[in-house]
């Protein structure tokens, strides 16, 4: 199903007929037998009757201040207030920061949701696992994020991953905890396929992703089929789950080589200096555009990290003094690179008949202290943020929820991270039903009894 | 069927022994209470009887007790109490005093608790450092005067009305009547709600009428029962903790202790009554938290399939490790894997020692070595090869951050060559340790002294020294007591003081630094903003206006035998380089919550380690183990135990030494920027040194003190790059290449295939294998040559038949996995 010369017969040494190994294999790479997958399916976890809905996520690493951004309180004291003016957008009723303009035009691909709160500690990494996770983590459970659940649940077979990262993993925001971005207790199988590259860098491609000019594909054919003969004489790996991840990522990578489809995907040359430019050159923007044609591909769930630490880098989390970043940086930098890359995903995704059926969420792990500190920066503060959703069945130009006067505590539908992980699940098609099987085979359901998807954003 | 539903029940209920714990009680005072616990033992399998005992009090006129162990006094005296199950029974004594004397409750002993388990004071709620609607408690409880203060002082102190109590905002809040953020709770009718309202009803005091503050008796330690049994599978526990506080008297806490499991797959703990469920096999622990003291429960469920006691007795016994390695299968029941073959104990031992293959060569000799000594003869052959000083250089390189990243060429490269040496030199680690910590002068020449070159400040100090050498994360505590360990904020700033006084200076070359003891200079506590007697984390104290160099108070301190950490640290990490993971894992973490997966056999090896603290020598008797010398073939009834040491768990190789395996296989050395020919990747004493396949393949950073940094997880990245990148493609290709080689010598196909084997498994290709390679290569060079091919063709098409064979070889599980 992967061969370069699919019209040439394939030679075994072992005297065995082939069988379909690759294909046999696929399923159980998973962690799924076919009866498994059956049931999952019978179970309303696959959900094959529409077109399958897509999701690109944008973490905001560092946290955007609900006050600069999507919840300004103009009337407030000047303190609370900070420097930033609303604008109108092309809803009547909703405005954004002046930062905003182009993402302004486009108010009606999104609602914003202004009462988001958490109650977990107020650190950078307990925010990641609940907006990704829809979880704390505790007693030693890793949840996983929300692609790789899709990937666990719908995994389609296509030649492209169903979930990529971009550009890179989270690194250090200071709690020393994983940050919910990868499969957790469902095995590594399910990870995300991660780009770890630049796609902004001049020279950017996918690391080793073709075979160099002196393979022929033919030899490149040939030792796949010798490597997975000698694998198979070998039986003590069979219970190794580092042995099964292994076997798994080459199944992965011959998959990603072998597709001229998943190829031209990550081929950013194809698109226009214009388009290019539009997004952004920078990662953010670039990364962007790349989920986009992602997304064009088949690739069902991108993640962008919009940065990948707090530290020593310009991003969203304003503490004002270093090694953080100073609050005029939104208007400088770190603003103007979201407005660019996020209304042009809007644009391109409408323009392409795509957001019909790809949901767009960006959001913050947590908000930012109401109140100015010291250092003319504002802290962290899980007790009240805004988070934008739209694409897909989400509905676009709604506001749902209130903060208070000064946007410190949710006045009206305080809205929890697991609510946004169920209206996730809700729109990728997946029943809020669904267990999957934990440690020892314990079944733990996406979402927890009783949590509901965020109704305002259903039709 | 309901009577047979009744039989099993009370077969798995059966027990031999019945005994109560704690063995004897004493109440004292009106409101004290106190779980008691029934234990069923059946030959080590035990059962919590608690809930299905009849309980009788000698004389329930003093005390009594209700049907589920629940103690109460009545009168000053004494009694016995019963408990009486399927005929056995077991009694304690019971001693009832203080009935006669006023009690009111404490507000460091009883409220502090109280708010502490309802979760009032934890960092999401009022103990975040910002607090939470104006309302700051300290987080856990860690500053009870404090707290005080807040609580009766604040708010035009609304929070406490001492004329009226229930209208205080704090139970009007907690118990929801007036709305809360954090919802309801306290119960009105609840114990928790009483202890609240009647320490304010009683004045709202810091300590009860009869104490002060500094006489008041404090929680010194706590107990847990039972600390450590084995149950039936889906067995229920009740657990009892106890706490002694500093006049000596024990109280039951159990109701306001809070309960972590750290294994949710095999043991759910609730954390309103402290009952344990077990819901599958193997081990967990529950730890328990208690007024900044921890301690851990571990509970144990055998596997169900019954194990040939055969299996038990051939274990491959050699040393101590094997006697508690043994016991622990046995007590789980977990089936041993049977002695590894030859030719995996030696790629293995290598591998793990050395970090380098043994050569074809050499591994056709051991093979063919009939002597029934040879695996300990080539223990101590690889611990006398050079290779090893490379190895270990470079693993504790990894622990001590070793880059020319902060300490620039000249730094990086004494700071190198001085854990080299002392790695050649077998240097006792307490004395590596001294090293550091004692001497002055130039890094250039004192070259452990680039540690405070990497780390600048008391803080940073502080915090990577227990890290790297003690194997705990003190961060916490720099703002706040610990939430999960023992360690307070006073003791972290102790700590940081005795390191107020190092002095670093430019030497006279770029890159050379000057170490020195500095006359003065403290750490302040953030807090209480004056400095506080310098002392190792639980040491001795300095005065602080001893004038001698803090440090070596510290390095006494830290290499003491009586410092378990220290020991303990440096056993795990050297565990887990030979079996893929720690007694406690991470490798890195031995803080007192994380039980080991086999506390008996840490311990000894600690025991061991500290009487000379001889690495080498604690690595010679791993490699002599039966345990380590065990196959990795995992056997149906093993398969699932990843950590009790029953069979060998196959491990990717390590960057560095997978780099170099790839090199000596192929036979085309690795170039690196800077480095002679011929330098191995293990060898490279910097991280910053270039290398594509490094990165990808998880070297780490050292930039942080954390196993984590290094990587040995598979990912798609290193399956493209070893599919596709430039790295074991080139050395295929090199014209002085293995295969090359194979051609030159004009080798027949038969003993190419064996050296390959020999060099890339240490093992000799089976018939089958042989026929299938062979089989392979001549297809391949029918399918590269027509009748009318040139010879060039056909000695390129063989040769790239050979070149494929061996990446097929170099690809395989068998050659990316010790195993």
């Amino acid at each position: 199903m992967f061969r370069f010369d699919a019209d040439r017969p394939v030679e075994f040494c072992d005297g065995t007929r082939r069988r379909d190994f690759l294909h046999a294999g696929a399923l159980s790479m998973l962690g799924l037998t076919s009866t498994q997958f059956s049931a999952l399916q019978a179970q309303g976890a696959v959900d094959q009757s529409k077109s399958p809905v897509n999701c690109i996520f944008l973490m905001l690493v560092g946290a955007p201040s609900q006050l600069d951004t999507w919840d300004m309180k103009p009337n407030a004291p000047a303190e609370i207030r900070g420097p930033f003016k609303p604008i109108k957008t092309n809803v009547p009723g909703i405005e954004i920061s002046e930062f905003l303009p182009r993402m302004a035009k486009h108010a009606d691909k999104y609602s914003i949701v202004r009462g988001m709160y958490h109650t977990a500690a107020a650190v950078h990494d307990t925010g990641h696992q609940m907006m990704q996770t829809g979880r704390l983590f505790q007693g030693g459970v890793e949840h996983p994020h929300f692609g790789c659940v899709l990937d666990k649940t719908q995994k389609l077979g296509r030649d492209v991953p169903t979930h990529v990262l971009l550009p890179r993993p989270i690194g250090n925001t200071g709690g020393n905890m994983p940050h919910g971005q990868n499969a957790g207790f469902l095995g590594k199988t399910h990870d995300p396929f991660v780009l770890n590259a630049d796609p902004s860098d001049p020279n950017f491609r996918v690391p080793d992703m073709l075979p160099p000019d002196y393979l022929p594909s033919l030899r490149v054919d040939r030792r796949k089929n010798w490597r997975e003969a000698i694998d198979r004489s070998v039986n003590r790996f069979e219970n190794s789950q580092d042995a099964r991840l292994l076997d798994s990522t080459f199944h992965q990578a011959y998959t990603l080589m072998t597709s001229q489809k998943a190829r031209e995907a990550f081929e950013l040359h194809r698109e226009s200096e214009a388009t290019r430019t539009r997004y952004g050159l920078n990662r953010f923007g670039q990364s962007c555009l790349l989920a986009r044609r992602m997304v064009e591909a088949g690739v069902r769930f991108v993640t962008i990290n919009m940065f990948e630490t707090v530290f020593d880098e310009t991003t969203w989390d304003i503490h004002g003094s270093r090694p953080f970043s100073p609050i005029s940086c939104y208007q400088d930098l770190v603003g103007p690179m979201f407005d660019h890359a996020y209304a042009s995903l809007l644009e391109d995704l409408h323009d392409r008949g795509l957001l019909k059926n790809t949901m767009v969420v960006a959001c913050g792990e947590f908000g930012r202290t109401p109140k100015i500190n010291p250092a003319g920066g504002r802290d962290h503060w899980p007790q009240c943020w805004s988070i934008l959703m739209g694409g897909g069945p989400l509905k676009g130009g709604t506001l749902v929820g209130a903060s208070d006067e000064i946007g410190a505590y949710p006045k009206d539908r305080p809205t929890t991270p697991a609510e946004v992980a169920a209206t996730i699940y809700r729109g990728l098609g997946i029943s809020l039903e669904t267990e999957l099987p934990g440690a020892q085979g314990r079944p733990i359901p996406i979402v927890d009894r009783g949590v509901e998807p965020i109704r305002e954003l259903f039709a | 069927m309901k009577f047979l539903f009744a039989l099993i029940f009370a077969l798995q209920l059966s027990a031999a022994n019945l005994s109560i714990y704690p063995p004897q009680v004493t109440l004292h005072h009106i409101e004290a209470r106190h779980q008691l616990i029934a234990q069923g033992d059946d030959n080590g399998t035990q059962s919590d009887l608690t809930r299905l005992a009849r309980w009788t009090s000698s004389n329930p006129a003093v005390a009594s007790v209700d049907a589920a162990g629940k103690l109460t006094p009545l009168a000053n005296g004494e009694v016995t109490i019963e408990a009486t199950h399927n005929g056995l029974s077991a009694r304690i004594p019971v001693r009832v005093d203080g009935m006669d004397k006023p009690f009111s409750w404490s507000f460091r002993n009883h409220v502090v608790p109280v708010l502490s388990k309802r979760g009032c004071n934890q960092g999401a709620c009022h103990g975040a450092l910002a607090g939470k609607n104006g309302f700051k408690l300290t987080l856990r409880g860690y500053d009870p005067d404090l707290d005080h203060e807040v609580l009766t002082k604040q708010s035009q102190s609304r929070r406490i009305l001492v004329e009226d109590p229930e209208r205080s905002l704090l139970l009007e809040k907690a118990s929801f009547r007036i709305p809360h953020g954090g919802g309801q709770l306290l119960k009105k009718d609840s114990l928790e709600y009483r202890v609240v309202r009647d320490w304010i009803a009683a004045g709202a005091l810091p300590s009860p009428a009869n104490a002060s503050p500094a006489t008041e008796p404090e929680v010194v330690d706590i107990e847990v029962f039972p600390p450590s049994i084995r149950l039936a599978p889906n067995a229920e526990q009740q657990l009892l903790v106890r706490a002694k506080y500093s006049d000596g008297r024990w109280e039951d806490v159990t109701s306001w202790a809070k309960y972590t499991s750290n294994d949710e797959g095999i043991a759910q703990v609730d954390d309103a009554t402290a009952r344990v469920k077990l819901i599958g096999h193997g081990e967990a622990s529950v730890s328990v938290w208690y007024a900044s003291k921890v301690a851990y429960a571990r509970l144990a469920v055998p596997y169900a399939t019954p194990v040939d006691p055969q299996k038990f007795t051939s274990f491959p016994r050699r040393n101590y490790i094997d006697d508690l390695v043994l016991a622990k299968l046995r007590a789980l029941n977990l089936e041993p894997s049977p002695l590894a073959s030859d030719s995996m104990f030696l790629r293995r031992a290598y591998l793990d020692t050395i970090g380098a293959l043994p050569t074809a060569e050499e591994a056709e000799n051991f093979l063919a070595d009939p002597s029934p000594d040879k695996r300990a003869k080539l223990v101590d052959h690889l611990l006398a090869r050079d290779e090893f000083n490379d190895y270990w250089a470079n693993h504790w390189s990894d622990l001590l951050l070793v880059s020319s990243r902060k300490l620039g060429p000249l730094g990086m490269r004494s700071f190198y060559q001085w854990i080299r040496d002392s790695v050649a030199a077998n240097k006792p680690w307490d004395q590596f340790a001294r090293d550091i910590f004692t001497a002055s002068g130039s890094t250039r020449t004192h070259g452990a002294l680039n540690y405070f070159v990497l780390h600048k400040d008391p803080i940073d100090i502080t915090e990577n020294v227990t890290q790297t050498f003690l194997g705990q994360r003190l961060t916490c505590a720099r703002c706040h007591n610990h939430p999960l360990e023992k360690w307070t904020q006073k003791q972290y700033y102790q700590m940081a003081n005795l390191f107020a006084r190092v002095g670093v200076k430019n030497g006279e070359e770029p890159g050379e630094n000057y170490i020195f003891a500095k006359p003065a200079g403290d750490v302040l506590h953030p807090r209480l903003l004056r400095p506080l007697p310098p002392a190792p984390l639980d040491g001795q104290a300095l005065r602080l206006d001893d004038p001698s160099d803090r440090r070596h108070h510290f390095a006494q301190w830290l290499t003491s035998r009586d410092n378990a950490s220290f020991s303990r640290n440096l056993v795990n990490r050297v565990w887990g380089n030979f079996f893929g993971r720690g007694l406690t894992n991470p490798v890195d973490d031995v803080r007192a919550t994380n039980p080991a997966s086999n506390e008996e056999l840490f311990s000894a090896l600690v025991k061991d380690f500290s009487t000379d603290f001889d690495v080498r020598r604690l690595i010679r008797t791993i490699l002599l183990s039966g345990t380590y010398q065990l196959s990795s073939d995992p056997t149906p009834l093993n398969a699932a135990d990843t950590k009790f040491l029953s069979h060998y768990i196959p491990k990717r190789l390590p960057a560095e030494v997978l780099l170099d395996s790839f090199s000596q296989v192929t036979g085309s050395p690795t170039a690196f920027d800077a480095y002679p020919a011929g330098t191995r990747a293990i060898q490279l004493p910097d991280v910053q040194v270039k290398s594509e396949f490094l990165n990808i393949f998880g070297r780490p950073k050292r930039i942080v003190c954390d196993a984590g940094e290094r990587s040995s997880e598979p990912s798609v990245a290193q399956a493209l790059h070893i599919i596709n990148g430039e790295t074991l493609n080139q050395k295929l290709l090199a014209p002085q290449s293995v295969a090359a080689l194979y051609l030159k010598l004009g080798l027949s196909d038969t003993r190419t295939l064996e050296h390959i084997y020999l060099s890339a498994f240490s093992r000799f290709p089976t018939a089958e294998e042989k026929q299938r390679a062979q089989a392979m290569l001549t297809a391949a060079r029918q399918s590269g040559s027509g009748p009318s091919a040139l010879p060039s063709a056909l000695i390129e098409s063989r040769r790239q038949a050979l070149e494929d064979l061996l990446w097929a070889l170099l690809s395989s599980k068998e050659f990316l996995f010790n195993q």
